[in-house]
């Protein structure tokens, strides 16, 4: 089902033309613009696939192209990430039960030489911290690339229905999407920032000083991207917490059912229950009230609330309850989730017998943290470290997101799960940095990446900064 | 005090442990990371008796014989899936005729065949420009993880001992004896040294002063493998030379497993673009299908090559007693059981009756090169 009303989005004015898609044979409307998923969903599709040993049935989970839960075959191609491919006028998708078999009558193709785009600086990643980084690397001077694998730019503040806090020039008071709105209207400004869509960074290389990253365009296209620095701001992917059954078909990643009805106007489903009680379960809880969708509780583990306490009011205000010191023990229903069995926990976190409680839901949203996605750090020889505080292995870096290797930066939610606030301003700093360390930039900029430091500071000084700040001193070196 | 010290945990190694464990010898293999990490686990896990020349063809139709036998003893998998050499010029034909000749006289059944029997075997085969194949259907492969495992465990149940991260710093000798070996985990005495550290025996050679000439030496080779497809769609070793020495077959998981032949001396193991790009290249054009399959991971692995591509196995008569065993130039994993089976007979009896004079270690020293033994990745 599609959204048509909403408080703040308006989705008429989105879609794009009316085009026809093909699930296992069958019709189906779809919309320029939206990836292949999203289609199906609003269509009532979450089957996407049956696992090849079991045969469990497979739906949607992280919706950003991170997991391999919507891989379906897209025009005979199998293992297609349908949740960051767009429709196309009759295309014909089927669901994966086995492994592919591969035609015999395949023509041998023509090779093409990749295409080379050669930059001072290669963006991987345009969220908050990619964009930030590809403005003010240009301001200072620099010709730069910048690439991501969905088909729009803003990561992840294209779903993001709240309104930001801070101060104004960290865009305090508004929200999300307007953020990736004007971010991008900033980056089109600028006539020496190149924007490629669609194309995943595959590989990050080291030719001697300069840096190579291997890219692949709408899944077929080889692209070479060469810089003489590197930003890597992949941002993060979303955790899964055991349960019996927590592979069914409407166990949605909380980005996932943003991405859904906050970018592409499709109902995630009737009945929600969402498990954990941070700043996103919070918002999202919210989020999906805004959107008609009923909220039957928040689950929470942890004996508090883990999110602002403005958030949590606003929550029950509306009615949902929040289940502290609870945890979900599994999820039912045959080919979806049908309803979720929830316990209360005691204090060694074990299921206390007799507390269970049923939720009739279609959803459970799974708000249980991010970790950081560093494959192609790890990849070119980045040095790892362990750091829970930050969400699980990050890189090394020094104070300008410079990483172990000379010409590597990092910036956003791949240095560390944060908040989009922090990702923005560590983006203007590897933007500088890179710039600065490509020799492009004048030295004038280093107060500009002071002035983005101290606001860092401030922002983490909150009683929320406590957690980055111990993770930070493991891992920023002089 | 152990009577044999292998030098080198890789398939070689701990098949030859098991070999002479089985022989009552008390043994032991030192290996400076974990069993299988240096070139065997990296390796393309084919095996196969399509050589050139008498000595390698009749070696390895008994490793084949051994390799069928330990893989039922001990429970690993190895398929006798053949081997396809695709052939597209008159030229290699009549090189294939004449190596299908000497295989058969020594009961190998190689045989040629025509595009379209070809493309029964493997229905994904491009044929376009393929004017002929050699077929054996009795070569195969084997899972080198379970198998090298395998030999490990049978070795240890037999009470050898394998000593893992323990890096070999120096070999004492005195008066051409050998006393004992140097390690980061302390001194090992014995009498008897085996080198069996394939890309790395020069190092070793050096320790123990070996006062001859043995080429060996280490070139970077990678190899790929893709998203898992259905199995059976590629069973054989699929080669071709005209595609840059490619190889390439479907491991039991379903993921298409090779290479081509792009090798960079010495000791760096970074994997490459360009590799990735060439062999993205040469295998579409092998098998079309190919196109719609992802990489997952591109990694690289030692070949130890020797000038004439045989490896050098054989008793140093300066050195009482050492033994060099390497030198594979990529047929390491496949020899490793025959290998393991002679090497076993060189030190409890002093002869086996397999020809292994084809790889004496004195042949450089001597000038006495074999022809290049037919190579390919």
């Amino acid at each position: 089902m599609r959204l048509t009303e909403h408080p703040i989005l308006n989705f008429q004015e989105r879609r794009g033309k009316k085009v026809t898609i093909y699930f296992e044979g069958q019709p189906i409307e779809a919309y320029e613009g939206e990836t292949i998923v999203m289609a199906l969903h609003a269509a009532g599709i979450r089957v996407l696939a049956h696992t090849f040993q079991k045969d469990r049935p497979r739906g949607l989970f992280c919706a950003i192209g991170k997991c391999a839960s919507c891989l379906m075959t897209v025009n005979g191609i199998p293992n297609v990430r349908t949740c960051i491919t767009l429709v196309e006028d009759g295309m014909q998708i089927t669901k994966q039960k086995a492994k592919p078999k591969l035609p015999t009558t395949a023509k041998p193709p023509k090779w093409k030489d990749p295409e080379k785009i050669d930059a001072d600086i290669v963006i991987i990643g345009g969220g908050p911290a990619g964009l930030m980084a590809a403005i003010y690397a240009s301001d200072a001077g620099a010709k730069v690339a910048l690439l991501d694998e969905n088909p729009m730019l803003g990561g992840q503040l294209v779903k993001q229905t709240h309104k930001f806090f801070g101060k104004r020039e960290q865009f305090a008071g508004v929200r999300g999407v307007k953020i990736a709105d004007i971010l991008e209207e900033e980056v089109k400004k600028r006539e020496n920032i190149k924007v490629f869509l669609e194309t995943s960074a595959i590989a990050l290389l080291q030719e001697d000083d300069t840096k190579l990253v291997v890219g692949v365009r709408k899944n077929k296209e080889l692209v070479e991207f060469r810089g003489k620095a590197v930003i890597v701001a992949t941002g993060a992917m979303e955790r899964m917490i055991p349960f019996e059954n927590n592979d069914l078909p409407g166990i949605y990643g909380a980005g996932a059912i943003q991405t859904l009805m906050n970018t592409y106007g499709v109902k995630p489903g009737d009945r929600v229950l969402i498990i954990g009680a941070g700043n996103v379960g919070l918002i999202l809880a919210y989020q999906l009230i805004q959107a008609g969708v009923e909220v039957k509780a928040i689950v929470e583990a942890l004996p508090k609330i883990g999110g602002y306490f403005v958030h949590a009011a606003k929550v029950r205000r509306l009615g949902v309850p929040i289940l502290t010191r609870h945890t979900i023990l599994r999820a039912e229903g045959k080919e979806k989730v049908e309803r979720a069995i929830v316990a209360q926990i005691d204090e060694n976190w074990k299921p206390i017998p007799g507390t269970e409680k049923v939720f009739e839901v279609d959803v459970i949203a799974l708000a249980v943290g991010l970790r950081p996605s560093i494959e192609l750090l790890h990849q070119v020889g980045c040095q790892i470290k362990y750091a829970p505080e930050l969400g699980g292995h990050v890189v090394i870096r020094d104070k300008r997101l410079e990483t172990t290797i000379k010409g590597i930066f990092v910036a956003g939610d791949s240095a560390g799960i944060e908040e989009a606030t922090t990702a923005m301003l560590e983006g203007k700093i590897a933007g500088i940095a890179a710039a600065l360390s490509a020799g492009i930039a004048s030295p004038e900029w280093l107060k500009e990446i002071e002035k983005a430091q101290k606001e860092l500071d401030e922002f983490r000084s909150g009683p929320f900064g406590r957690k980055v700040l111990k993770g930070l001193e493991k891992v920023v070196v002089e | 005090m152990s009577e044999v010290t292998i030098i080198g945990g890789g398939i070689t190694g701990v098949a030859l442990a098991y070999e002479l464990a089985k022989r009552g010898y008390e043994v032991t293999v030192l290996e400076r990371r974990f069993i299988g990490s240096g070139s065997t686990f990296r390796c393309g896990t084919g095996i196969r008796q399509q050589f050139g020349d008498e000595a390698n063809i009749q070696v390895m139709k008994r490793s084949v014989e051994l390799w069928k036998k330990y893989s039922e003893d001990f429970g690993f998998p190895f398929t006798q899936s053949g081997y396809l050499f695709l052939l597209y010029s008159e030229e290699e034909i009549e090189d294939f005729k004449n190596n299908i000749k000497l295989q058969n006289k020594f009961g190998v059944p190689t045989r040629l065949i025509t595009p379209e029997e070809a493309k029964e075997i493997v229905p994904l085969l491009n044929i376009e420009d393929v004017l002929a194949a050699s077929w054996n259907p009795t070569d195969g492969k084997a899972d080198p993880f379970k198998a090298t495992m395998a030999f490990a465990r049978e070795a240890k149940e037999l009470g050898a001992k394998i000593y893992e991260y323990t890096e070999v710093k120096d070999i004492v000798v005195e008066n051409g004896e050998i006393k004992g070996v140097k390690t980061n985990k302390g001194f090992f005495s014995t009498g008897t040294v085996v080198n069996a550290t394939n890309a790395w025996a020069k190092l070793i050679n050096a320790m123990a002063e070996v006062p001859i000439t043995i080429p060996i030496e280490p070139y970077k080779h990678q190899a790929i493998i893709t998203q898992p497809m259905k199995s059976g769609q590629i069973n054989p070793m699929v080669i071709s030379f005209k595609h840059r020495d490619a190889y390439l077959t479907q491991t039991a998981h379903g993921g298409i497993v090779g290479g081509v032949g792009l090798e960079e001396h010495g000791y760096d193991l970074t994997p490459t673009y360009e590799f990735l790009k060439e062999v993205t290249k040469q295998f579409i054009q092998i098998i079309p299908a190919l196109k719609d399959l992802r990489i997952l991971r591109v990694w690289a692995g030692f070949y130890a090559k020797t000038p004439d591509s045989n490896p050098a196995i054989g008793r140093i008569n300066e050195i009482d007693e050492y033994y060099i065993v390497a030198g594979f130039s990529g047929h390491g994993f496949m020899m490793a059981p025959v290998v393991a089976e002679g090497v076993a007979d060189l030190i409890t009896k002093g002869k086996t009756n397999l020809p292994f004079w084809w790889y004496d270690p004195y042949r450089f020293e001597r000038g006495e090169l074999r022809s290049k033994a037919i190579q390919m990745g």
